[in-house]
């Protein structure tokens, strides 16, 4: 048996990574433009305790798909699929390619010779499988994460990666290894035909807005860090806790790079409309949004530096001070143009 | 277009490089049998030496610079933190850098003039990180074919160094500038240049 699904091409946001990339390929394969869907919500969230050591790591609530947390205001989900062992994982993503829908599967980057990580790091990773030929072995592969694949691979190469228990073996073994990668696999689902999805005008930007600007004035929900009281907390929170010493790299390393994805691609969310209904004031604000993605680069590559004392508390107070000061100066302006929509 | 020749001449005159070594706290370069010798980003990746100038001056786009010189373990690129970086005391129109960062990013720049005044002004900095544009201006300096890791080479993608540049608005004499506090961004060299004078009535 072999199958082959056309129409599957690389998604790449510079300062997202995994995640968005390939829900973006599963998302236009089912003919629904990535970027209207995935850069609409602008959210800050964070569950204590619950970072995962995953490339594509994105916070949600329990129960939550990982598509519904990162694209909240659309019809769309995702599933997370957890077979019992890797005959059956891939028994799974080979029946549903065969019926004609690309997935994305969990894989260590240690075993598959696309990646620089091979036989050298492991880590997390996921990739979308479009193809597969039985009787040569191989699986149609697609990495939009550079250095960029699209190709075949060995059955075995890509079972490896899958079945990889992710271990942590070196002091380069950073921020996504440790957990099993477990044969997962994630499929999406859409509730709505993509015919129905909202088109990009001026009603639907105005209920975008609306409800990012909500999210960030609400107050925390519970324990959750959510909206800007919430990011607020946990920011200045991770200084206070690094200034008592506490080892907080990891967490804020993974938490800053899930922002960073989210506030970039909101940004580009934000140029998309605004260039396509001649809103040049909303291209004005989309590079504020942009200019608070660049500090989350800077918190991200601070957290990496916290552990061996490269990197004071009084730093990244300063750079967590200047985030929200310039979080709080975009959702005013947005808030603006929302009221001329 | 006759007159371009002579204006690059002219820039490459009246150009100032400034030795950045005293500064240098990052090793990002490093020879295929040193690898492990530096760390341009968090995961330890760096830069082929021999790919790159060797230290010393070296032009990129007609802009003179001083490159740095790749040695094992040697720093030879700013990891901005907030140094104060003094120069020749002069009037110029761009600070031209030779720069790199972990994502791309962007920050201000303080520029001290000899006069006591200061200004802020931006700096955008694209990824290092191969396959990846620009997005903020700038042009590829060194576009690297492989990538070095600390125990294996790349050979399928590579890293780029940018130039980019950074205006000098205020027209007094400049005479420090102190780089942002921001880890992702690196700066390999940094070229002052002039402007021309202009006829301002007094």
């Amino acid at each position: 048996m072999k199958a082959l699904l056309e129409n599957v091409r690389p998604w790449r946001h510079d300062l997202g990574g995994c995640l968005h990339g390939c829900l973006a390929t599963l998302l236009e394969h089912r003919g629904v433009p990535a970027l209207p869907v995935l850069g609409a919500a602008w959210t800050f969230r964070h569950f204590p305790g619950g970072v995962r050591r995953e490339e594509y790591y994105y916070p949600c609530a329990d129960g939550e798909s990982l598509l519904t947390a990162l694209a909240p205001h659309h019809p769309v989900r995702s599933v997370w699929h957890e077979p019992a062992d890797a005959a059956t994982g891939w028994e799974q993503v080979r029946d549903a390619v065969a019926a004609g829908t690309p997935v994305a599967v969990a894989v260590d980057n240690y075993h598959l010779p696309f990646r620089p990580a091979y036989r050298d790091v492991h880590s997390n990773h996921l990739v979308v499988v479009h193809g597969y030929d039985e009787e040569r072995g191989t699986v149609r592969v697609l990495d939009a994460v550079p250095p960029a694949f699209h190709g075949d691979i060995t059955l075995a190469e890509l079972t490896a990666s899958r079945d990889s228990g992710n271990e942590l073996v070196h002091e380069r073994d950073m921020f996504f290894t440790g957990v099993h990668i477990d044969n997962r696999w994630l499929s999406l689902e859409l509730d709505a035909a993509p015919g129905d999805f909202p088109a990009l005008d001026r009603a639907e930007v105005a209920r975008v807005l609306a409800l990012n600007l909500a999210h960030f004035a609400a107050p925390p929900d519970g324990d959750a860090c959510t909206g800007l009281a919430g990011q607020q907390a946990f920011l200045e929170g991770t200084v206070k806790r690094l200034t008592a010493g506490e080892d907080i790299r990891d967490e804020l390393f993974v938490a800053a790079g899930a922002a960073l994805a989210c506030t970039a691609v909101h940004a580009d969310w934000l140029a998309l409309a605004g260039r396509t209904l001649d809103l040049p004031g909303l291209v004005e604000q989309a590079r504020s949004v942009e200019r608070v993605a660049h500090h989350w680069s800077a918190v991200r590559i601070m957290a990496a530096l916290t552990r061996d004392g490269g990197l004071t508390p009084r730093r990244l107070a300063g750079r967590v001070h200047a985030l929200l000061k310039d979080h709080e100066s975009a959702l005013t302006a947005l808030d603006d143009e929302r009221a001329e929509l | 277009m006759d007159r371009l020749p002579d204006r690059a001449d002219r820039r490459q005159t009246e150009a100032v490089p400034v030795n950045l070594a005293e500064h240098a706290d990052n090793t990002g370069i490093t020879r295929a049998d040193t690898l492990s010798a530096g760390a341009f980003n968090i995961w330890g990746n760096t830069f082929p030496a021999d790919e790159l100038p060797a230290g010393g001056p070296v032009v990129v786009d007609g802009v003179p610079f001083l490159f740095p010189e790749a040695a094992p373990g040697r720093p030879d690129n700013i990891r901005c933190a907030g140094q104060l970086i003094e120069v020749p005391t002069g009037r110029y129109d761009w600070i031209q850098l030779l720069t790199a960062a972990e994502r791309r990013t962007e920050d201000q720049v303080l520029l001290h003039y000899a006069d006591g005044s200061v200004d802020p002004e931006w700096l955008r900095v694209p990824d290092f990180w191969p396959e990846t544009g620009s997005r903020v201006g700038g042009s590829p300096a060194f576009t690297c074919t492989r990538m070095h890791y600390p125990r294996h080479v790349e050979r399928k993608m590579g890293p780029v160094i940018w130039r980019h540049r950074v205006p000098v608005p205020r027209e007094s004499d400049l005479g420090a500038l102190r780089l942002p506090d921001n880890p992702a961004v690196h700066v390999f060299a940094m070229t002052l240049l002039p402007g021309a004078p202009l006829e301002v009535a007094a």
